[in-house]
């Protein structure tokens, strides 16, 4: 009986996996805009989270310990790929916009270059918040940063955004580029 | 200092999050009477809020990304089905050892398909074909019997045949499971040059080996690397599963 147990548990658990793939490359892409490389994280993400299925104590936070477990799976991208920059600091810069070839998603594609030219700690706080509803709480444990950090990288991400997109009509970023080495 | 300005920037994020109490949320609500400046700043945080959404509404697929797995069934029908599957080769291999009184073409063999109320149901091949306008068949090898063998690719051969000149033609896989393996692996199988012939000669003839079997063997014979079939001979993860899908999108099922 617990064999079959465990093997209900086990495809329930798959399951909600499944339910979960469409958030989860829909975060890791407004973090990377990358498809294959969003594609690449959920991938990852999806195989940590059935390797260790166990540490998975409370059913509950299943959503949390899934992006939990995104989130390090980036940062450990970014450190394979630039393991001297601190990944909080740096601004990505898309040099193949998306508005180059969807010129009729403009207001999509203006809001997603600018969240694009975001610093990464804040693009990861202001999608958690704004695309998965995660309280404040949840985006601390899920990015291991204090909630006081998590507050003032939303106000800083939004004030931003609303530079780029409601202040101002035409604003590139193209050639910011904030990179803080690490001591 | 106005009420405006003892409400800070982080505040009011929180505020349109809702993650503010009851006394906190009173404040600003106390705020937003008399400072047009403040409702328009939450105003436009909430429009923010709703433009980041909208953003990623619709993000784009990536081309690695296969979306709809074959749906899975669920482990009792899974349990189900292969207990049907496992009767029905009982069946056939109890009709099998009877010597037919007529020799039957392979065009009357039993075969099996699900209806549009996914039940099983038993029929000869050749009703299936006309009735149910399907040509794509699979047939399935469980045994290591080359006698076996031998009839699934006269019989690929037949239907193949048979249908060639028709307008669609007919598609066929051959699929081997358990100890059937090994009529599909180099350097073990007796057929290697027939089933190369019969691939180069049609292109609807699939092979396909169950990889759950073939995983099984490596660990029989303590191989260091994976089982070496045929050249052009496919993989499927499991051959049941496989079988089961075939079914779900219409395929006639032929065990031989």
């Amino acid at each position: 009986m617990n064999v079959i147990t465990t093997l209900c548990k086990h495809q329930q658990f798959r399951r909600t996996l499944a339910d979960y793939r469409g958030n989860l490359y829909r975060i890791a892409y407004s973090w990377c805009h990358n498809p294959a490389l969003a594609d690449d994280l959920v991938q990852e993400t999806l195989t940590k989270a059935l390797k260790n299925s166990s540490q998975l104590r409370d059913p509950k936070t299943v959503k949390a310990w899934l992006y939990r477990i995104l989130s390090n799976c980036w940062r450990d991208h970014f450190r394979r790929s630039k393991d001297t920059v601190d990944v909080d600091d740096v601004v990505l810069i898309e040099t193949n916009t998306p508005d180059r070839h969807h010129d009729r998603q403009q207001i999509v594609n203006r809001v997603r270059n600018a969240i694009a030219c975001l610093p990464m700690g804040q693009r990861q706080v202001i999608t958690l918040v704004d695309l998965e509803g995660c309280t404040y709480i949840e985006v601390a444990q899920i990015i291991d940063v204090p909630i006081g950090t998590v507050m003032s990288r939303l106000s800083r991400a939004r004030k931003a955004l609303k530079e780029r997109l409601l202040e101002s009509e035409v604003e590139s970023c193209s050639n910011v580029h904030r990179l803080r080495k690490v001591p | 200092m106005s009420k405006h300005e003892r409400i800070s920037e982080e505040r009011l994020n929180a505020f349109i999050d809702g993650e503010l109490d009851t006394h906190e949320k009173n404040e600003v609500f106390e705020a937003l009477g008399d400072d047009a400046t403040l409702s328009h700043q939450i105003c436009e945080l909430r429009q923010l809020s709703e433009l980041v959404r909208h953003a990623y509404d619709h993000p784009p697929e990536s081309e690695k990304y296969v979306r709809p797995e074959p749906r899975r069934m669920s482990l009792w029908s899974r349990a189900a089905a292969a207990t049907v599957l496992l009767a029905l080769g009982a069946l056939l291999g109890w009709e099998g050892h009877q010597p037919p009184a007529v020799p039957r073409a392979d065009a009357e063999m039993h075969a099996m398909y699900w209806d549009k109320d996914r039940s099983f149901q038993n029929t000869d091949l050749s009703k299936v074909t006309s009735q149910q306008g399907t040509k794509r068949i699979i047939l399935h090898l469980n045994t290591s019997s080359v006698a076996r063998f031998d009839k699934a690719l006269d019989t690929a051969e037949r239907i193949l045949e048979t249908y060639a000149n028709s307008e669609q033609g007919a598609e066929v896989e051959v699929v081997a499971n358990a100890s059937a393996i090994k009529l599909l692996r180099t350097g073990y199988s007796p057929y290697a040059q027939r089933v190369h012939d019969l691939q180069e000669r049609y292109l609807n003839l699939t092979f396909l080996a169950c990889k759950d079997a073939m995983d099984h063997v490596r660990e029989l014979e303590d191989l260091k690397t994976d089982v070496t079939l045929l050249p052009d001979v496919d993989v499927t993860p499991s051959a049941l599963e496989h079988i089961l899908n075939r079914l779900s999108e219409g395929w006639v099922y032929l065990n031989v």
